[in-house]
């Protein structure tokens, strides 16, 4: 009986198995077919682009979110001053139709066009820019990228609720340039006195000058004030640590900075003017960023956080809301009102949220979604869906580096550090990551051009063991080969990184280098992702952490200014006032490619200190089916979405990445 | 009976706030916080929103603030989705989830009786070790394999059903998450029915059923059944609890909008009135679920009512 059992069991069992062996056999023949494109490939019948879009997002309201996946949406909803170029990201009209710039690009005045409206039909002015911009720097809006504001004068005083500080006796406010010692940096123009003979602008037909002695262009024309922190216990310390600035403040009146005292002026109805606190070339690019975009001043009044509500929520941008269903998709319908409505190409686009990328992935061939988030192609599906013509293959602004924490033995050792970097091969990691480019440098390879990148040490196993042994850690060679440094602290390092697949790979690769060129084995510590960003930034970390950074704009101080301050994103603990200063002395200098230089020198400055061992240039990774046209693999996967359209006709589909230069 | 509900009606309560409690230090443990992000805040920004939250008080006094709310059943808005009410999210996911459970119970339900009363009947036939075998897959093939193993057949390779998302019932997007769901449980089903039937059919009751006469249909549907049911009675309350108040792997494997995905993403967001809502209802939902399931009990076994 027993027997029988048994025998029945395993013929059971037996009958399961080869099943699936079938039935996996089946699925891998037909996935394995040799077609041009990956997946389903027809185009859907009315103009609607689906197009998965990553996490949920977490509002629909431009000042809040610093995410990518919310950018995309607002870039649908919110129109700014300026609008990316849908290949180059370069700033181009939006709601302003031309500009001027000052001769050292600290002063910008926009024109605005007059034509256009809010979706609800109401006439667009300056003053709507002004509020809106005003808005996102106002402390309760608690906006997450406030800080890409801050070149406007006196925005991050106002954001920050910082102070002034008055003379009762003469109604005079205490300036800066009377407590900055020698540090002072040089003035820039935007803040000399109007009426001295320098020349501020380029002479044009629409005349950037004209109402040029408004009370408020001549307070931008004036000399910095000084600023105090808001905080109580910050001012007084910083207070006790100068007595000259606390025996000029005391029996002063402190004055918090208001809204008002922010650079942005409405010049008439359609001009706006911002006055910025040093020169900043790149600025047109970044007032395209989304806490620049337009939002209804009536409508946050009237409803508060409620205002963007589908059935509440008037929009500026080429799309209105049409429905949001937390945790499944963000749709947005055409905008009739929008000035350009007769160039925009599509009717909807519907926003699925999905994290998971093998999700997504099937999503799209399927045919459910026309186009996927960047990064949604798992490295294990490369060798399948690369050779497809619907794969995009570009570069990315974006890094991959490994931070050190300098500040605890052994890592302090800069001879260490080099040592760990020398030893890693990034050539053949890029090849096992098929698609990113190694990386010596901080800044991404090949995205800024004309900016004379340096270039950090390269793969010297040899040299790195030498470099470990002068610094008390000699590498021995065993017998068979292998190397041992064995009176390295190994218990000291550890590898620290957020909980993503792609994220261990790394990792693991990297301890098998150190073990291989250097004999030492480093532990990896895996993190939740918030408990990781949270260790990272306030140094509780030993050894190294996985970093990862975007461009916010397309400048090369998006990954330079990481270590301006000691705090934030630096999580290295280096800091160095040299590198500081070379960044200042950049940012006060008209000459574009001068500047370019003194980045590069402040680059250099910064890897030769080591606090960080740059990996790769990532490479954008994505899917579009060939019919949506009109959205490019640009370097920082933002789109317009308005020059997007469903292409019916076969013959004029996109075979493969659609150029990004013609 | 009235005694026993009373009784642990009163249980109920302090047991609730035990778990709120509990959740509401382990959040305060975990590092990071709803505003933290891939890139770190100006200092000047992170103290706006500290102050807006009140995150730089004591701790005893935000607790005190928190409970308040929720004894009040108010548990406020989620941190992380700016102006959207924690209520307002659990009644726009729980008919989510809810559809999903409720379907993949009563599939489990019907296919899990009828296979384990076949299996009972026929008891080591080639019908009952066929059964089992597959009962012993279902319980042990995980749902996060059969899943993506679903997917792939019927998606990826067919094209006949979406891979993920809620499309609303009823619809195509549907069937995949039912079954993926109910397969563990229909499998579990088939083996409570199965044991309890056959534990059911050698008792003195039945043999006196069939010894008056009464055919085959009726000593199974009247008797056996009946009695050979109450394990999965027991079994329902609990697992109806859970597949009520969403399932976390099913719902992210097929991106349903339901109240287990936004369970984990509030916590991975650290959004404090969300997780301690959802934690509230999903304990409330399981305690009155057992509830119901004793007294359904009382009702199915006489003698458990004295």
């Amino acid at each position: 009986m027993a027997r029988i059992y048994v025998k029945r069991v395993k013929q059971a069992i037996a009958g399961v198995v080869v099943g699936i062996l079938l039935f996996t056999a089946i699925s891998c023949r037909v996935s394995a077919t040799n077609e041009e494109f990956f997946g389903r490939t027809v185009p859907p019948e009315r103009n609607i682009l689906r197009y998965v879009n990553g996490g949920e997002p977490e509002s629909i309201d431009p000042a809040i979110s610093s995410g990518q996946q919310e950018a995309r949406i607002y870039m649908a909803l919110f129109e700014g001053l300026v609008e990316y170029d849908p290949k180059s990201l370069d700033a181009i009209p939006g709601i302003a139709e031309s500009w001027d710039v000052n001769n050292d690009s600290s002063e910008f005045v926009f024109h605005l066009r007059k034509n256009a409206r809010w979706s609800n039909g109401e006439p667009i002015n300056a003053h709507d820019f002004v509020y809106s911009i005003r808005r996102s720097l106002t402390p309760e809006v608690q906006s997450r990228s406030a800080g890409l504001a801050y070149p406007i004068r006196y925005a991050e005083a106002f954001n920050a609720g910082a102070m002034f500080v008055r003379d009762p006796a003469s109604n005079q406010f205490l300036l800066n340039k009377d407590f900055a010692g020698d540090k002072l940096a040089a003035e820039a123009l935007s803040q000399k006195p109007l009426g001295t003979n320098e020349r501020e602008y380029e002479s044009t037909a629409a005349d950037p000058t004209a109402d040029r002695e408004t009370p408020f262009h001549q307070f931008m024309h004036s000399p910095d004030r000084l600023v105090l922190p808001g905080a109580e216990k910050a001012r007084t310390k910083l207070l006790e640590s100068n007595p000259k600035l606390q025996s000029a403040v005391a029996g002063k009146e402190l004055v918090r900075v208001r809204a008002e005292d922010v650079g942005i002026e409405a010049v008439g109805d359609y001009r706006v003017r911002i006055s910025l606190s040093e020169s900043v070339p790149y600025f047109t690019e970044l007032v395209a960023h989304q806490i620049f975009r337009l939002v209804p001043r009536k409508v946050i009044e009237k409803y508060g956080a409620r205002w963007t509500d589908a059935a509440n929520i008037v929009t500026s941008g080429a799309f209105k809301l049409k429905s949001w269903e937390p945790y499944s998709e963000v749709v947005v319908e055409r905008n009739r009102m929008y000035w350009d409505a007769a160039s925009v190409g599509l009717d909807e686009i519907h926003f699925y949220t999905s994290a998971d990328h093998p999700t997504t992935m099937n999503l799209y061939k399927v045919g459910s979604a026309d186009a996927v988030v960047n990064h949604s192609v798992p490295n294990a599906w490369l060798d399948v869906v690369r050779p497809k013509k619907d794969y995009m293959d570009a570069a990315e602004a974006a890094i991959t580096y490994i931070l050190i924490n300098v500040t605890q033995p052994p890592m302090n050792d800069l001879r260490v550090r080099r040592a760990f970097n020398m030893s890693i091969d990034k050539i053949n990691y890029s090849k096992a990551k098929k698609i990113t480019k190694p990386l010596s440098a901080f800044t991404p390879e090949g995205i800024f051009v004309g900016y004379p990148q340096p270039k950090g040490e390269g793969f010297d196993p040899g040299a790195a063991r030498k470099l470990l042994a002068e610094a008390g850690y000699p590498v021995t060679q065993k017998p068979d080969g292998t190397f041992q440094c064995e009176n390295f602290p190994a218990a000291e390092v550890r590898f620290a990184f957020a909980t993503h697949s792609s994220s261990k790979a790394l990792a693991e690769f990297m301890q098998a280098q150190w073990k291989q060129n250097l004999g030492i084995t480093v532990m990896l510590s895996n993190m939740e992702s918030k408990t990781y960003m949270a260790a990272r930034s306030k140094l509780d970390y030993k050894g190294f952490a996985l970093g990862i950074w975007g461009a916010d704009y397309m400048d090369p101080t998006t990954f330079l200014n990481i270590f301006r301050s000691r705090g934030g994103d630096n999580g290295s603990g280096w800091w160095d006032q040299k590198y500081v200063d070379l960044l200042e002395e950049a940012n006060h200098t008209i000459d574009a490619q001068k500047r370019y230089a003194l980045l590069a020198k402040a680059e250099k400055h910064m890897l030769d200190a080591q606090p960080v061992i740059p990996i790769e240039t990532p490479a954008v990774n994505w899917v579009k089916k060939p019919y949506v046209k009109g959205l490019y693999p640009n370097p920082q996967s933002l789109f317009a979405w308005k020059f997007v359209y469903i292409e019916r006709d076969a013959a004029k589909w996109d075979y493969g990445t659609p150029s990004l230069t013609d | 009976m009235l005694r026993f509900i009373i009784r642990r009606l009163i249980i109920t309560i302090p047991t609730i706030l035990v778990v709120i409690t509990i959740t509401w230090g382990l959040i305060r443990l975990a590092p990071g916080n709803f505003y933290t992000g891939d890139k770190a805040l100006p200092e000047a920004i992170e103290q706006n929103i500290r102050e807006k939250y009140g995150l730089d008080e004591p701790w005893h006094e935000q607790y005190l603030r928190t409970m308040s709310h929720i004894l009040r059943l108010d548990f406020g808005t989620s941190l992380k989705y700016e102006g959207k009410s924690v209520n307002e999210i659990i009644a726009r996911s729980l008919p989510v989830s809810a559809t999903v459970g409720i379907l993949a119970y009563l599939l489990a339900l019907i296919v899990g009786i009828t296979v384990g009363s076949i299996a009972a009947l026929k008891q080591n036939s080639k019908w009952d070790y066929a059964s089992m075998t597959l009962a012993m897959l279902g319980i042990s093939i995980p749902n996060f394999v059969l899943g993506p193993i679903l997917v792939l057949f019927f998606s990826l390779t067919l094209y006949w059903l979406p891979p993920s998302r809620w499309d609303g019932f009823p619809s195509k997007s549907v069937i995949l998450p039912v079954i993926t769901l109910s397969a563990a449980y229909m499998a579990y089903i088939a083996r409570l029915t199965r044991a309890g039937m056959l534990e059911v059919l050698r008792s003195d009751y039945i043999r006196t059923a069939r010894s008056k006469g009464l055919s085959e249909t009726q000593v199974v549907i009247r008797h056996a059944l009946r009695g050979g049911l109450l394990p999965v009675v027991s079994y329902t309350g609990p697992a109806l609890a859970f597949l009520l108040t969403g399932t976390v792997v099913v719902e992210r494997l097929f991106v349903l909008p339901g109240l287990g995905n936004n369970f984990i993403q509030a916590s991975l967001n650290r959004d404090e009135p969300l997780i301690l809502g959802i934690v509230a209802f999903i304990s409330m939902t399981l305690l009155s679920m057992n509830l119901l399931v004793d007294i359904a009990y009382g009702f199915l076994d006489p003698r458990i009512r004295h």
